[in-house]
């Protein structure tokens, strides 16, 4: 049997950066991977990552896979075996795999086990009809594989997951019906929520699922209100007609193989279920055994290579003798900074149930705004909830943003020192920070926001400003759209300045129209086109659009054009020509004109 | 095809070989490196197995490999996680109705 110095079952974000930390210090390890590639959960997060500059932040989450990965292929200490499925741990740290239809046994001196977590059900109605996902299994087929599951979609969860779920569906170019929440408060970050809002995505609070409608497949789905005792209110359900639900509600840890390896686990919901017991060293209760990453509470891949790198350092210090001391000391602080803040509030008492306490060593501070300079191009910052990250700060050249020591602060700018350069719009995570400028004489404003989204404004075009909520505010006229590498490229837009703290995104005008004219099935905006280009008798209308002109003979849309023109022109309908009435009044035959009548 | 996104603000799907494999005998197209579940969506099945004692439909719903919603028989063998296997050309896939046999 192979004997190894350390086997990491698992090459996600844990299991890679252990792998990584542990080559560095000279133990030859294997990871173990179930899937083609190693990456876990991130090579489908298409999102920039939240955190510390040094630590990833800014950067999308198959980016950071990709990265990872890069050193694990220079590192010659890391062996790594891909669609190798764990099926079991037996005594002496013996691990068995199967690969490629054969049973594989190993042996380790120190396991890693880094499974990750599985999507947590929720029993309704008709939950196990298909199109009915896990919110892990649309990203997989969406982002892993370029396959879109359904056009229509809900998602139940406005935790993280499911607002990031929203957000990339919209990229992709799906249409979220809604996002279901029972609780009477958003679960994820505030800029997430934001995100998918002014894409027009409505957040339901204190509503449920009761059902999915469907015989084979979903067709549809059944919400409702629900009470403080999560008790669905009687007549508030409705239908929603949607193709796939995807559901978010959380995750739970996998931890059959930690308890095949004598690890003893505790029920803990704060961290996600079942977990196993472990020190503040990601040590369980069997000496040998470590885990790491979502395994041991379920929280963000930041969190997760942290981890894995301080049960690697300890790890290492069994198996060589390394001297690790100070780096586990200094991944600790790191560590506990990140679980510093207050959306943090449930991993800090879960780990206390567990014996660990964190320090936290600066408290974070709600940052006072400064005043603004208006009429000066500069960055605007809407980021007012406190959470771990410090993107902008690390990304501005010019030291204009300032968070402070806890990276949980909130930023604040220094106007006078921001050159408007857009270099943090670009690099914000959260998509929370915009570009602005007064153009006093002319009282416009012009607004720059980050965009994810296809296809890409150009130079002159009109848009549709958005709210906060998605609802249409105003047009806007694009001035400039710059271009970044990293796919968050900002849109500047002309609007005017009385909109310029209500205006949060620019969308292209919707392209339906109302038929106005059903005979020759002549729309709004095609007879709006015709009077804005400075046609404004109604003859002239009716010869370039053919209103009026089809076997009707207007009955149905003479009132209508007339309205649509008088208030375009400002001249009353009674003021209006409205054109000359020609026989026939009703169809004709041609065969009636053919044989020509008599007189009487 | 159908059910594959083309184009991505964010994404390049560099998708390899063109290959065919055949579910309930019907021909499917797929590229290779997709998943069984991933290329039936695509042709935009969902309907993965019948379960063994009520027959409802069931699906896809982890896509990783841990729920087993998607067990279905491929080249004659039952019970094969559908989100873990690769498609490969020619490779015969059905719905699994009950629990499969025992050779």
């Amino acid at each position: 049997m192979n004997l190894y110095q350390a086997v990491i079952i698992g090459g996600g974000p844990a299991g890679m950066m252990g792998a990584i930390t542990l080559g560095n210090h000279s133990v030859k390890t294997i990871i173990l991977d179930e899937n083609e590639s190693i990456g876990g959960q991130l090579v489908k997060q298409t999102h920039k990552f939240f955190g510390d500059h040094a630590h990833y932040a800014s950067t999308r989450g198959f980016e950071i896979a990709q990265k990872l990965d890069e050193e694990i292929v220079k590192n010659e200490n890391i062996e790594v075996e891909n669609d190798a499925t764990v099926i079991g741990i037996y005594p002496n740290n013996t691990v068995v795999y199967i690969k490629d239809g054969q049973e594989h046994k190993i042996q380790a001196k120190k396991i890693l086990i880094a499974t990750g977590a599985m999507e947590k059900q929720l029993p309704f109605i008709n939950s196990d009809l298909p199109g009915v996902y896990g919110a892990g299994a649309v990203q997989t087929l969406m982002n892993e594989y370029g396959i879109m599951p359904g056009k229509r979609f809900l998602i139940i969860g406005s935790g993280n997951i499911g607002l990031i779920l929203a957000y990339q569906l919209i990229q992709a170019g799906v249409e979220v019906r809604a996002i279901v929440e029972a609780l009477g408060k958003v679960g994820g970050y505030e800029v997430h929520a934001n995100k998918v809002k002014r894409l027009g995505v409505p957040i339901l609070l204190n509503h449920t699922i009761v059902r999915a409608i469907g015989d084979e497949s979903v067709e549809g789905a059944v919400i409702a209100k629900i009470d403080d005792k999560f008790q669905t209110i009687p007549g508030t359900e409705r239908e929603m007609v949607v193709d796939t639900i995807a559901i978010s509600v959380g995750l739970t840890p996998l931890t059959e193989l930690a308890e095949q390896a004598g690890c003893k686990v505790e029920f803990i919901p704060e961290l996600g279920g079942y977990v196993p017991i472990r020190d503040e060293r990601m040590r369980t209760t069997n000496p040998d055994v470590f885990i790491a990453g979502d395994l041991s509470s379920i929280e963000e891949a930041t969190t997760a290579m942290i981890e894995g790198k301080i049960a690697a350092l300890e790890m290492a210090r069994d198996i060589n003798g390394s001297d690790t001391k100070e780096e586990i000391e200094e991944e600790l602080r790191t560590l506990a900074l990140f679980r510093s803040g207050p959306k943090s509030v449930k991993i800090r008492s879960g780990l206390e149930k567990m014996g660990i306490k964190i320090s936290i060593p600066t408290k974070p501070i709600i940052n006072e705004k400064k005043e603004d300079v208006i009429g000066k191009l500069r960055a605007v910052l809407e980021c007012d909830e406190e959470i771990p990250c410090n993107s902008c700060e690390a990304s501005c050249p010019f030291g204009a943003i300032h968070i402070g020591e806890n990276l949980n602060s909130t930023p604040v700018l220094d106007a006078e020192k921001c050159t408007g350069c857009g270099t943090c719009v670009n690099a914000c995570p959260g998509l929370a920070i915009f570009m602005m400028k007064e153009n006093e004489e002319e009282s416009t404003v012009t607004l720059g926001i980050p965009y994810e989204l296809l296809p890409l404004s150009e130079k002159g075009q009109k848009m549709w400003g958005l709210s906060k909520e998605g609802n249409y505010v105003c047009d806007v006229t694009v001035e400039r759209v710059i271009k970044y590498p990293n796919k968050t490229n900002i849109v500047y837009a002309k609007l005017p300045i009385e909109f310029k703290d209500t205006v949060r995104h620019f969308a292209f005008p919707k392209k339906e129209s109302p038929i106005v004219c059903r005979c020759e099935e002549v729309s709004l905006e095609q007879i709006e086109k015709v009077i804005d280009s400075g046609v404004t008798d109604f003859e002239e209308i009716k010869r370039l659009t053919r209103v009026t002109m089809g076997p009707c003979g207007g009955k149905n849309c003479k009132l209508v054009v007339l309205g649509i023109l008088s208030r375009k022109t400002g001249v009353p309908i009674s003021k209006l020509s409205h054109g000359t009435s020609r026989p026939p009044v009703k169809p004709v035959e041609f065969s009636v004109f053919k044989k020509g009548g008599d007189e009487r | 095809m159908e059910g594959r996104i083309e184009e991505h603000p964010i994404l390049q799907f560099k998708r390899k070989k063109k290959i065919k494999f055949y579910f309930e005998d019907r021909e499917v197209e797929a590229f290779e490196g997709e998943t069984v579940a991933a290329a039936l969506h695509a042709a935009g099945i969902r309907v993965l197995r019948h379960t063994p004692n009520l027959g409802r439909p069931t699906g896809l719903f982890c896509a990783i490999g841990k729920c087993s919603s998607c067990l279905m028989e491929i080249d004659g063998i039952p019970n094969v996680r559908s989100c873990m296997t690769k498609v490969k050309e020619g490779m015969r896939v059905r719905r699994q109705k009950g629990k499969g046999d025992v050779l």
